[in-house]
C-alpha cells in the first residue's frame, strides 16, 4: 500500500506542468539521438548534461532519464528500416526487425517493437518501486567495507563483459579509477596530480569525460559509416498494426523478455545490450515459432525490446539505493547528481522522496510520451533518418563546444574536451572500450572514501573485507567472475591456437 | 557493411570474432594491444611514482598516495598483459578514419579559440565550415549556408533564449 501512496506522490511531482514539460523534452531529444546511428545514448546524456544544470534537480533527472529510455525506443527504428543500430541494444532487434521490414512489413515491426518497448518499460517500473524500499532497507546495514565491495562487484562484472575482452575491460576500469585521483584529495585536501593547472583542481568534470569519450568519438566514428546513403526499407501503412494472431504471439515473448530484462538491468555493471542479447538467445530455444527465427518473426522483435527497456528502468535500482551505477550512463547520472548535492544511495528514497518516486512515476508519462511519438508521429522520425549526415554532424559538434564551455565558461574544458576525445577515437581503434573507464572515473571516489573508512574503522586490518559476511559474499561473487573470465579467456587462447596449429598442418599437407 | 548480414550484427561480430579468424569488412589488422599496453604501462607508473612522492600513510589512515598507488599496480599488471598478449598474436580493429578525426578536432580548437576572441556567432560558423570539410558530397557554398544557419540558430537558441554567457561578436 505505502509503494501505491508514494507513487501517486511521485505522480503529482511529474504532472507539475514544468516537470511535465522536462519529461517530454528529455524523450524528444533520446528517441531523436537513438535515431540517429552510431550515436548512443551515453553521448545523449552527456550532451544533455550541461543543460540541466540550470533545473531543479527533480526536473533535471527526470529529463535525463528520458533521454535514457528514449534513446532505447529510437534506437529500434534505424535497426529496423535500415539494418544499423541506433543504438548498440538495438542491434539485437535488428536480427528480426531488419528481415521482417525487407517483407514489406516494417510497420508491423515497428509496431512491436513500440509494444514491447511500453510492455518492458511499465514491467520494469513495477520491478523500480516494488525493489527499490526493500534494498534501500538492507542496504542501510551495510558498512563502508560492505560498499566497497559492491563497487568492486559492480565495476568487475561491467568489465568482463566489455567488447574487448575482459582483460582490457578490467584494465579500463582500473584505469578510470586511477585518473579519478586527479583533482584535490576529499580526505586531506592535498592537490593531487594536477600539473600545477589551476583548472585540475576540480577535477576534470564528468561531462568533459563522457562527451569527449563518447560525443566526440562517436561522431568522428559515424562520419562514414552515415556518408554513404543506406536504402531504407519502406512503411506500408496500410500494414502498420500488427494481425490478431501477432498480437497473441506478442504477450508471452513481451513478459518474458522484460523479466530477464528487469533483471539484468538490476544487476549492477550489465547493461541493456547484454539483456536484450540473453532475452533474444532464450527466446529462440523456447518460442514456438523458433525455427522461423532470424527470418523476420514478430516474437523476435519484439523480446529484445521488451528486456532492453525493462533493463533501462531497473538499471535505476542499484544506481538510487546503492549508489552503484547498474549501467555505464547511470555513472552519468551518478556524476550528474553528485553535482547537485544529491548522493545516491540508502538515504535517498527518505530523504529525497519527491526525487525517486517523482523520477518512478516520469517512467509511466515518458513511456506513455513514447508511444505517443513512436507510433502516430513515426513519419517524422523515418524523414529525419532521410536527412543526409553532413547537415547533423557539424551541427552536433557545435552543440558540444557550446555544452562543454557553458559548464564553468572556460575554454580550458573545451581544450580538455578535445584532448579527451581524441584519446576516445584513438581508444576506439585500439578496441579499449571507454565505458568502464567512465564507471571507474565516477566511482573512484566514492570508493577511496570506503577503502580509507573502513581501513580506519578496522584500526588497519585489511582482513576487514572478509569478516564481514556482506562483503565476504560479494568478494567471493567477484573472486567467481574474475576466475570465470580467465578460464574464458584461456580456452580462447587455446581454441586459436589449435586452430592455427590445424591451419599448419592442412598447409604443410598441401605443399609437402 | 554496406551489404548488410542479417544474421550478423556488428555488435556481435565483435564479440564473436576472435582474433584468428579473418578481419571483416571495414576492419584492419592492428596490433593495438602493443601500443596500448605501453601507453597503459607508462601511464600507471607516472601515478605510481607520483603516488609514492604523496605519500602512502599508514594502513590506519591511508595517505593521498596510497589509492593511486594502489590502482596503478593493478593498471600496471593488466597492461604487461595486454602487452605481451598483442606480441603473441594479431588483433584487429576498427578501420580509422584520420581525416574525420582531424577535422573534427580542428574543428572543437578553432571553436576554444574563438569563443571568447570573437564570440560565438563566428566560432560557430568557423567549426561548421571545417567539421564539414571533409565531406566532398556538400559544395562549398552548402557548407558556408550550413554554418550560417547554425551559427544563427546557436545565436537565438543559446544567448536569446537560454541566456549563456556568450557574446554574439565582439567587436574589436
Amino acid at each position: 500500500m505505502d509503494i501505491v501512496l508514494s507513487f501517486y506522490q511521485g505522480l503529482l511531482v511529474v504532472l507539475e506542468p514544468q516537470n511535465l514539460i522536462y519529461c517530454f523534452i528529455g524523450v524528444l531529444l533520446g528517441t531523436f539521438i537513438g535515431v540517429l546511428p552510431g550515436i548512443g545514448s551515453m553521448a545523449a546524456i552527456s550532451m544533455i548534461l550541461p543543460l540541466s544544470f540550470s533545473l531543479e534537480p527533480t526536473s533535471a533527472l527526470v529529463m535525463i532519464a528520458g533521454v535514457y529510455y528514449g534513446a532505447e525506443y529510437g534506437g529500434s527504428i534505424a535497426s529496423i528500416l535500415m539494418n544499423i543500430p541506433g543504438t548498440p541494444a538495438a542491434s539485437i532487434t535488428a536480427i528480426e526487425g531488419y528481415p521482417l521490414a525487407k517483407k514489406g512489413r516494417a510497420g508491423v515491426a515497428l509496431f512491436s517493437t513500440t509494444a514491447a518497448s511500453f510492455g518492458g518499460g511499465m514491467i520494469g517500473m513495477i520491478v523500480i518501486a516494488v525493489l527499490s524500499p526493500s534494498l534501500a532497507q538492507l542496504a542501510l546495514s551495510f558498512g563502508p567495507a560492505d560498499y566497497f565491495a559492491v563497487i568492486l562487484l559492480g565495476l568487475i562484472a561491467a568489465s568482463v563483459v566489455s567488447n574487448g575482452g575482459a582483460l582490457r575491460g578490467i584494465a579500463m576500469v582500473m584505469t578510470g579509477l586511477m585518473l579519478g585521483t586527479i583533482g584535490i584529495d576529499l580526505t586531506t585536501g592535498d592537490l593531487r596530480f594536477t600539473m600545477g593547472i589551476p583548472e585540475l583542481r576540480d577535477g576534470v568534470h564528468i561531462v568533459i569525460v563522457a562527451m569527449g569519450l563518447f560525443g566526440v568519438s562517436e561522431l568522428i566514428a559515424s562520419i562514414r559509416s552515415n556518408a554513404t546513403g543506406k536504402a531504407m526499407q519502406a512503411i506500408d501503412y496500410n500494414d502498420f498494426y500488427p494481425s490478431r494472431a501477432e498480437w497473441k504471439s506478442l504477450f508471452g515473448p513481451i513478459l518474458r523478455g522484460s523479466t530477464i530484462g528487469s533483471f539484468f538491468g538490476a544487476l549492477p555493471g550489465t547493461g541493456q545490450t547484454i539483456a536484450a542479447a540473453i532475452a533474444y538467445a532464450i527466446e529462440k530455444r523456447i518460442n514456438p515459432l523458433r525455427k522461423k527465427f532470424g527470418t523476420g518473426v514478430v516474437p523476435g522483435v519484439a523480446v529484445p525490446e521488451a528486456a532492453n527497456n525493462s533493463a533501462t528502468q531497473t538499471a535505476f535500482v542499484p544506481t538510487m539505493t546503492l549508489g552503484v551505477p547498474g549501467s555505464p550512463p547511470m555513472a552519468i547520472i551518478i556524476g550528474a547528481l553528485m553535482i547537485y548535492g544529491i548522493t545516491p544511495g540508502p538515504r535517498l528514497l527518505t530523504e529525497e522522496p519527491d526525487l525517486f518516486w517523482g523520477l518512478v512515476a516520469s517512467f509511466l508519462v515518458g513511456n506513455i510520451m513514447l508511444v505517443i511519438l513512436n507510433i502516430p508521429l513515426i513519419g517524422i522520425w523515418v524523414r529525419l533518418l532521410q536527412i543526409p549526415y553532413k547537415y547533423m554532424y557539424p551541427t552536433i559538434i557545435v552543440l558540444i563546444c557550446i555544452g562543454v564551455y557553458s559548464l564553468n565558461n572556460n575554454v580550458f574544458d573545451i581544450w580538455l574536451t578535445l584532448i579527451i576525445g581524441a584519446v576516445g577515437y584513438l581508444m576506439r581503434l585500439y578496441r579499449f572500450e571507454p565505458a568502464p573507464l567512465l564507471l571507474g572515473f565516477v566511482l573512484g571516489p566514492l570508493m577511496e572514501e570506503q577503502l580509507r573508512r573502513s581501513m580506519l574503522l578496522s584500526r588497519g586490518d585489511p582482513m576487514v573485507f572478509l569478516e564481514r559476511p556482506i562483503s565476504a559474499t560479494l568478494l567471493a561473487i567477484t573472486l567467481a567472475i574474475l576466475i570465470f573470465a580467465t578460464v574464458t579467456t584461456l580456452r580462447g587462447y587455446r581454441l586459436q591456437r589449435n586452430m592455427k596449429r590445424q591451419n599448419q598442418t592442412r598447409q604443410e599437407g598441401m605443399n609437402p | 557493411m554496406e551489404k548488410g548480414k542479417p544474421d550478423r550484427t556488428p555488435e556481435l561480430q565483435d564479440i564473436s570474432t576472435t582474433d584468428a579468424s579473418a578481419p571483416a569488412e571495414g576492419k584492419v589488422p592492428s596490433r593495438s594491444g602493443i601500443v596500448g599496453g605501453l601507453f597503459l604501462i607508462g601511464l600507471s607508473l607516472i601515478f605510481i611514482i607520483g603516488g609514492f612522492d604523496l605519500g602512502l600513510g599508514i594502513p590506519t589512515r591511508l595517505g593521498t598516495g596510497a589509492f593511486p598507488v594502489i590502482t596503478g599496480l593493478v593498471v600496471l599488471t593488466l597492461s604487461v598483459f595486454i602487452f605481451f598478449d598483442e606480441i603473441k598474436g594479431k588483433g584487429i580493429a576498427e578501420r580509422p578514419d584520420w581525416i574525420g578525426f582531424v577535422a573534427i578536432l580542428a574543428a572543437i580548437g578553432v571553436f576554444g579559440l574563438s569563443a571568447e576572441r570573437f564570440g560565438l556567432v563566428p566560432a560557430a560558423f568557423l567549426a561548421v565550415i571545417i567539421a564539414s570539410l571533409p565531406d566532398r558530397s556538400l559544395p562549398i557554398i552548402g557548407k558556408i549556408l550550413l554554418a550560417i544557419f547554425v551559427s544563427a540558430v546557436s545565436w537565438l537558441l543559446f544567448i536569446e533564449l537560454l541566456n549563456l554567457p556568450f557574446k554574439p561578436v565582439t567587436v574589436f
